[in-house]
């Protein structure tokens, strides 16, 4: 073995890839990419499966050299728009020193061999990520059945960079680059310290020699795999910290992309299924009257799924057109609520019952009964926020073909050995004879976290014994789902002589993902309780972009604000002087009251509110300025400051704050499904409105790169802040307080 | 109006004894096979074992036909008439079907498609049941026909 090669702490690693092959488990660690190529060698078993092609060599799981000196990163999440592919290939080969314009970026087979073990870990034991070496084995091979074991393939909770990019794609760059040293220095016979590398070309500058990678790729995947390959520090980044373009720009411009709406199956005509779902959740389909369906064009076949209905078509016009003339009676919903009114009865029924005290302390400090009693002032606040569907761009879809004992699935997922399992035990068959295909998803926002379509699919699948491709409509996507919760939340604060915010009682009936989006700790309140009071949803739950802090940032950020007015101090200052722990927080909020030029009088008319949030790692302060001179709220300008750590692609991570930005004004401002009859009301665009070009302003995003080791995520974070800040901007510019979303009701 | 050959299939709702999880349809209408040229009788209506054929294209998601191919979700029906049921080495029958004696004799066929679970309670053939006669004696034509 060479020098290169070998591991800082050989003893440890050598005890650690032996233990790694008897347990048969790939790697993704801080220490380890994969088992070692020999014996036992990964890149044998996954070479023919995910470098296939002529002349690519896989040197390790995660990446492949074409002869064509091309660098694939095979990437274990999924990309949704967020830029996550792009970004981990962008990690991967700063640590390889590849050349930018020669990297691809491939999509990992939903195989358990591409797990996200990182991601689960951070989520599951971030604890653990600061193990000594020696345990890392230990945990990163527990953490990797587990995550075979849970069909952790997932992408969400704004978590590839932070975990994956980090831990997993970093690694195997760096591990790669090594073993191509290794190879280089073998056959010219020299010292691997010797060679350099840049752009994808080895090179020894002594003997002049030089090679492109392509050249050593088949030597290097037979190199001993170092276990802890040098990472570079952050002064010597090429490629992160850079704006590096995307790699799914081009073909998403010129619409080469394929989604998964766009699925084909090769070699077969497809046919296509519409579907009703019952309308009342946990229903089931009394009856179906199909007559004249069968008598419509293009017609193959009527289903009465029990749960749904399905006609499938020559084309998918026909199918909906079809499924549109299918008459069908439902069993009666066993939920007493049948109203949005209904709804939040039941929400107020349980905060009633749960009173000052009572529900589940999620969060204790202090004495809050005590400390309010002897507030100089205290005030009480109730918030509320509606039920949201997710609507993405493309409509949840999955093309499916069963035949044979075996299912092949085409669809947008963000989870897709989870669906490919669900799949697989809906038509008894067993996962490992459901093949999933991952196309681009038209949008997530955590609707694709779930597997409900891609059963459905399949049972129509199993059915027909067919390609299919079921669509729904886009009322079905809108009613049919599943929603980001509706909520109630009060609060009683109370404040001090000398207006600091003493006293925070707070209880809630929805308590989800992330489990402290409830709160602000870095906020210095020394009296808290913080309380979740469960009430029953009509509506199924799925995550939204943000989870909690969708609507728990504008529950306690509007109430912050409303703490400052009753302190009578200015938002910014109230916040800034309970921010003396928390110097990054009070960073950020400083940024943004710099870049809003918050301490100057805004124009006659408007007014700027401010909110500051923390979610997913990434600290994000953001100031809106509305113009509430024609009666109505227009947003002017939005200034966004955000400490993610650090950010690997700042362009991306700009991005993501606008999007985040962009989607938080949607729910904010219009963002409301409501019931009648146990049923969704709205069906498309023209009720459920996504925010328009005319209203969305001007957005100002600057970076603060405060920890590069420990990153935050960009998916999610920049839209908890956007709610409050924009309410606490309507009540600085016309005193009316917003409790309630969406906004744009309070001003129809 | 197209003259339309309507198959209506009428799926068992009970699940299989096996504790399978598979939801079938409650209710399949077939009105034509993919390719088939829309509005026209479908070929099979004049010849019995053609149209058992085409009747057989909703079994064959989980039979397979072909000689020598493995079962899938259901049994290998290649030469199943004359064959002992349970007698496939590569299936794991249930023992409802396995204990039942029955050899499948062309009329034994008939009667278990029309009702399977009704023929031999305990099988689990949840899905499949052909209600219409004139549809299960192609279908049977269809499988007598077949041979290894």
């Amino acid at each position: 073995m060479n020098d290169m090669a070998k591991p800082p702490r050989s003893r440890a690693a050598k005890w650690t890839r032996r233990g790694f092959i008897g347990a048969g488990a790939l790697a993704g660690g801080a220490l380890i990419v994969g088992v070692a190529v020999r014996p036992g060698n990964p890149v044998g078993k996954l070479g023919p499966i995910v470098a296939g092609g002529e002349g690519e060599q896989l040197v390790n799981s995660w990446v492949k050299i074409g002869a064509d000196n091309v660098v694939t990163a095979i990437v274990p999440h999924c990309e949704m728009g967020q830029g996550a592919h792009s970004v981990l290939a962008q990690m991967l080969a700063d640590e390889l020193d590849a050349d930018w314009s020669l990297v691809r970026v491939m999509q990992a087979p939903a195989d358990g061999n591409y797990v996200v073990t990182d991601t689960a870990r951070g989520f599951v034991a971030p604890g653990t990520l600061d193990a000594p070496d020696w345990l890392e084995p230990t945990w990163n091979g527990l953490f990797t059945k587990i995550s075979q074991l849970g069909d952790v393939m997932i992408t969400g909770g704004s978590s590839s960079i932070r975990t994956t990019g980090q831990r997993t794609m970093r690694i195997a760059g760096a591990a790669a680059r090594q073993m191509l040293i290794a190879a280089a220095a073998r056959e010219w016979g020299v010292a691997a310290a010797e060679i350099v590398t840049a752009n994808s070309t080895l090179s020894h500058q002594a003997s002049g020699k030089s090679a492109p990678y392509a050249q050593f790729a088949a030597a290097a995947a037979e190199e001993d795999m170092p276990q802890t390959p040098a990472l570079k520090a952050p002064k010597d980044y090429r490629l992160m910290g850079t704006d590096a373009p995307r790699t799914d720009i081009p073909e998403k411009v010129t619409g080469a992309a394929q989604f998964g709406i766009d699925a084909t199956v090769p070699g077969q005509k497809l046919t296509y299924a519409a579907v009703r779902k019952v309308p009342v959740p946990g229903t089931r389909i009394a009856s179906m009257k199909a007559d004249v369906a069968k008598t419509m064009p293009g017609v193959l076949q009527i289903l009465n799924m029990g749960d749904f209905l399905a006609v499938v078509a020559d084309s998918y016009w026909q199918a909906q057109q079809a499924l549109n003339t299918v008459e069908a009676e439902y069993t009666r919903s066993e939920s007493a609520i049948r109203s949005t009114a209904d709804q939040f009865a039941a929400f107020a029924a349980a905060l009633d019952q749960a009173g000052d005290q009572g529900g589940k302390e999620l969060v204790g400090k202090g004495d809050v009964a005590g400390a309010l009693s002897v507030s100089a002032k205290t005030f009480t606040a109730e918030y509320r926020a509606p039920y949201l569907a997710h609507a993405p761009l493309e409509p949840m879809n999955a093309t499916v073909w069963v035949r044979d004992g075996k299912c092949e699935i085409w669809t947008s997922t963000q989870v897709p050995l989870m669906a490919r399992s669900a799949a697989a035990k809906a038509i008894g068959l067993s996962a490992d004879d459901v093949t999933m295909h991952q196309p681009t998803l038209g949008g997530g926002f955590g609707r694709r976290l779930e597997s409900d379509y891609v059963v459905m699919a399949a049972r129509i699948g199993l059915a027909t014994g067919y390609p299919v491709k079921m669509i729904w409509s886009r009322e079905e996507d809108t009613q049919k789902g599943l929603f980001r919760c509706a909520d109630l939340s009060r609060f009683t604060g109370g404040i001090d002589a000398k207006g600091r915010l003493v006293a925070w009682n707070n209880v809630f009936t929805q308590h989800n993902d992330p489990a402290e989006a409830c709160d602000a700790p870095f906020y210095d309140v020394p009296h808290k309780s913080i309380r979740v009071a469960e009430a029953e949803l009509h509506l199924p739950f799925a995550a939204f972009r943000s989870v909690d802090h969708s609507q728990q940032a504008f529950f306690v950020e509007c109430f912050i604000d409303e703490a400052a007015h009753a302190a009578g101090r200015d938002p910014v200052e109230f916040r800034l002087a309970m921010l003396g722990n928390s110097p990054r927080h009070k960073a950020v909020l400083e940024k943004v009251a710099a870049m809003s030029g918050w301490g100057t009088k805004p124009a006659a008319g408007r007014g700027r509110g401010v909110a500051l949030v923390q979610s997913f790692g990434t600290i994000v302060a953001e100031v809106v300025e509305v113009d509430m001179s024609q009666g109505k709220p227009r947003l002017t300008q939005v200034w966004c400051a955000a400490d993610p750590g650090f950010a690997m692609n700042p362009d991306g991570f700009r991005n993501q704050m606008e999007g985040g930005i962009v989607f938080g004004l949607t729910a904010a401002l219009h963002g409301e499904i409501t019931l009648k009859d146990g049923a969704v009301e709205q069906g498309n665009f023209n009720d459920y409105p996504m925010l328009r070009i005319d209203e969305c302003p001007p957005i100002a995003v600057e970076i603060i790169n405060a920890d590069p080791v420990h990153l935050g995520g960009a998916g999610e974070p920049g839209l908890p802040p956007i709610a409050p800040a924009l309410a606490n901007a309507i009540f600085a510019a016309s005193g009316k307080r917003i409790r309630e979303l969406p906004i744009a009701k309070h001003f129809a | 109006m197209m003259h339309r050959f309507a198959l209506v299939a009428i799926g068992a709702l009970a699940l299989a004894a096996c504790g399978s999880k598979v939801e079938p349809p409650v209710e399949q209408i077939v009105l034509r096979e993919p390719g088939q040229p829309a509005g026209a009788a479908p070929a099979a209506a004049t010849d019995l074992v053609a149209a058992g054929k085409a009747a057989f294209a909703v079994c064959a998601t989980c039979h397979a036909v072909e000689a020598g191919k493995a079962s899938g979700i259901g049994p290998n029906l290649n030469g199943v008439v004359g064959r002992k049921a349970g007698a496939l080495a590569d299936f794991g029958y249930s023992a409802a079907l396995k204990q039942s004696g029955l050899t499948w004799t062309e009329t034994e066929l008939d009667a278990f498609i029309a009702n399977p679970s009704g023929k031999v309670p305990g099988t689990s053939m949840a899905a499949g049941a052909v209600s219409d006669a004139e549809r299960r004696k192609a279908i049977v034509a269809y499988l007598a026909s077949l041979t290894p």
